[in-house]
């Protein structure tokens, strides 16, 4: 990669990145993980070796966290990354004290390479971006004999650390959006902080068919599964009044031609409003389809984005010292957080050259479930598989098991993998 | 198998746990034999102050085991909180604020001058303790004008070499003081 300029020893987090820090706890980890499945057993020290290489082409990564008096900022990080094998959940609280102080750690288990990220130091789409690095030196330094010629020398990316937020933000934009409480899934939880991860990789060209007959997009698709398995698994029992509410993170990259490799994202919140006794799945998609249209749009997601922005930017919170900082923000995320049932990331294909595609097997993204929002679901695909993840804290699978049973109804096939937290469904396969 | 089926649970850290259960207990027999044999001397309230204060130090040194100025400054405060408490229980002499005190704020700041002149490469990790050490040296003086203390010898010695060590450090260090300063105070 080349950077537009040496990295600085110090840098300001971005607008996004500054509320991470201050919220996040170990009931709120705001981390995520990329996972790749590789077709062979992960050799420790080939993958240490790699992640050093890899990190310093993204030199960005080589950050630790440190606290001003204001707000929190970058500083470099001349330590080793720690690499070790996956022993806890997926997604939990990276304690930098026991991380060499790097917001990100790489673990692996058996063919599974897999990095948690820390929200503040970018987002899953340039994360994607360094983990896809990682893994084509790990292979590229696993067979040295396939690889003697360059076959990523015309691959260079170009990307800065600037604040897109800052740069592109519209200061005279207006959010006019008025803001009910979601519906908030309910349900017993998985002891000792336990989280339960089902994956179900979902056949893409089976998928896209189902959509094409229904002229929607995959992630319009399987927004409006989630929203009917939610309603059919927990809604109905639960004698839901408020609207189930989905949250889906919007990459601005493309948006705004940005090459950032911070933080450079917004969200827009599907709303769907229960008020019939029995609401058919296809009422369910023309409502997303619906909301889709309406906010998925290039004036919307400024406004969202700007009211964001002009929050972090206020002068009186700016100067609120650090520890004060602290509290109100936790108090008023949980708060935030009940306006949203779950959350669902789409980070879409990943794409990766031709030669190294054979040496993988599949690639998973995760992101982490709270004590708000205990149900988290994410999807990447890979070749002719998109893999739906379901994250979560509750003690049983009725949800994951409606999403499960509603596809194979579509004739799409589905296969289950498990982290086997709740194995219910996991006998299907 | 694409997870481990043996996740490693929460740990209880039992031999933290075990060690504080050992303080209190210590703490209370203290106080029962304090009261049931020499009552008019608290002695009993002197070693469990002491005991916090190696709590307090054994904790930090835990957590922050990466920059030594940060130690220095945690322990000029805890110190002299330690030595003033244990002079007003023992009648208020003031001998924590005229002798203990200034001796202490000496030692830190030729600590500090010392860290600064051996490794000043890496001055700009500890600038910012440095100015709050200098901050807090330099109390003595309100406390010389405004109150009772005895104007002795040791404060003034303290506050001068307080000072000195911080013009030492603006001459050599400056460019990195001011670096941090941005740093931390950034908005």
């Amino acid at each position: 990669m080349i950077k537009d300029k040496e990295i600085e020893e110090w840098r300001r987090l971005d607008n996004s990145a500054k509320i991470f820090p201050i919220s996040t706890g170990k009931k709120y980890s705001t981390v995520f993980r990329l996972s790749a499945v590789l077709k062979e057993e992960i050799n420790p020290e080939t993958l240490r070796q790699a992640v050093k290489i890899a990190l310093n082409k993204f030199e960005s990564f080589k950050v630790k966290m440190k606290k001003g008096f204001f707000w929190y900022y970058f500083e470099k990080n001349n330590k080793k990354p720690i690499i070790e094998k996956e022993k806890n959940y997926p997604c939990k609280y990276i304690d930098p004290k026991t991380n060499n102080q790097y917001l990100f750690k790489v673990t692996y288990f058996e063919k599974k390479i897999n990095i948690d990220v820390f929200h503040s130091l970018t987002d899953g789409n340039s994360a994607t971006n360094f983990f896809k690095e990682i893994i084509y030196t790990y292979i590229e330094l696993s067979h040295p004999e396939k690889f003697n010629k360059e076959y990523r020398v015309d691959r260079k990316i170009k990307y800065n650390t600037e604040d897109s937020y800052i740069k592109n933000y519209d200061k005279k934009s207006k959010n006019n959006n008025t803001n009910r409480k979601a519906y908030i899934l309910s349900g017993k939880k998985i002891p000792l902080g336990g989280i339960s991860v089902i994956h179900e990789i979902i056949n893409i060209k089976q998928l896209k068919e189902v959509c094409q007959k229904y002229n929607v997009t995959i992630t319009q698709y399987l927004t409006a599964v989630l929203i009917y398995s939610i309603y059919e698994g927990n809604y109905k029992k639960a004698r839901g009044k408020r609207p189930i509410k989905i949250c889906i993170p919007v990459n601005l990259k493309k948006y705004f031609n940005s090459i950032t490799i911070s933080n450079f994202f917004s969200y827009i919140t599907v709303e769907a409003d229960m008020k019939n006794e029995k609401t058919s799945f296809e009422e369910i998609l023309d409502l997303v389809k619906n909301e889709f249209s309406k906010k998925l749009t290039e004036t919307e997601i400024q406004k969202t984005m700007s009211a964001n922005v002009k929050l972090g930017n206020n002068i009186f919170i700016k100067l609120i010292p650090l520890f004060l900082k602290k509290p109100i923000v936790k108090l008023s995320y949980i708060e935030i957080r009940k306006y949203t049932t779950a959350t669902f990331s789409n980070i879409g294909r990943i794409g990766i050259i031709g030669e190294y595609q054979k040496y993988i097997n599949n690639f998973l993204f995760l992101i982490a479930p709270e004590q708000v929002e205990k149900i988290k679901c994410s999807a990447c695909s890979f070749e002719d598989k998109i893999v739906f993840t379901f994250t979560s804290i509750l003690n049983n699978t009725n949800i994951e098991k409606n999403f499960y049973e509603f596809l194979i109804k579509q004739n799409i096939n589905v296969e289950i993998e498990s982290n086997g937290v709740l194995d219910v469904i996991s006998s299907k396969n | 198998m694409l997870y481990p089926q043996k996740i490693s649970a929460k740990k209880c850290n039992f031999i933290k746990r075990l060690l504080i259960v050992i303080t209190v207990l210590i703490s209370i027999i203290l106080i029962i034999i304090n009261k049931l044999t020499t009552p008019k001397i608290p002695w009993a309230a002197l070693s469990i102050a002491g005991m916090i204060y190696i709590w307090v130090t054994a904790i930090y040194s835990i957590n922050r085991n990466t920059n030594i100025a940060s130690h220095v400054l945690v322990q000029i405060i805890i110190i002299s909180i330690l030595v003033v408490y244990i002079d007003y229980t023992l009648g208020f002499k003031r001998w924590s604020i005229n002798i203990a005190i200034p001796i202490l704020i000496m030692t830190a700041n030729v600590a500090m001058l010392v860290l600064t002149i051996v490794s000043h490469k890496k001055y700009i990790k500890y600038a910012i303790y440095q100015l709050i050490i200098f901050l807090l040296s330099i109390v003595p003086i309100f406390i010389i004008i405004n109150s009772g203390v005895q104007k002795n010898i040791l404060n003034i010695i303290a506050v001068s070499i307080a000072t000195l060590s911080f013009f030492v450090c603006i001459i050599l260090c400056g460019k990195d003081m001011k670096e941090e300063i941005i740093r931390k105070f950034h908005t």
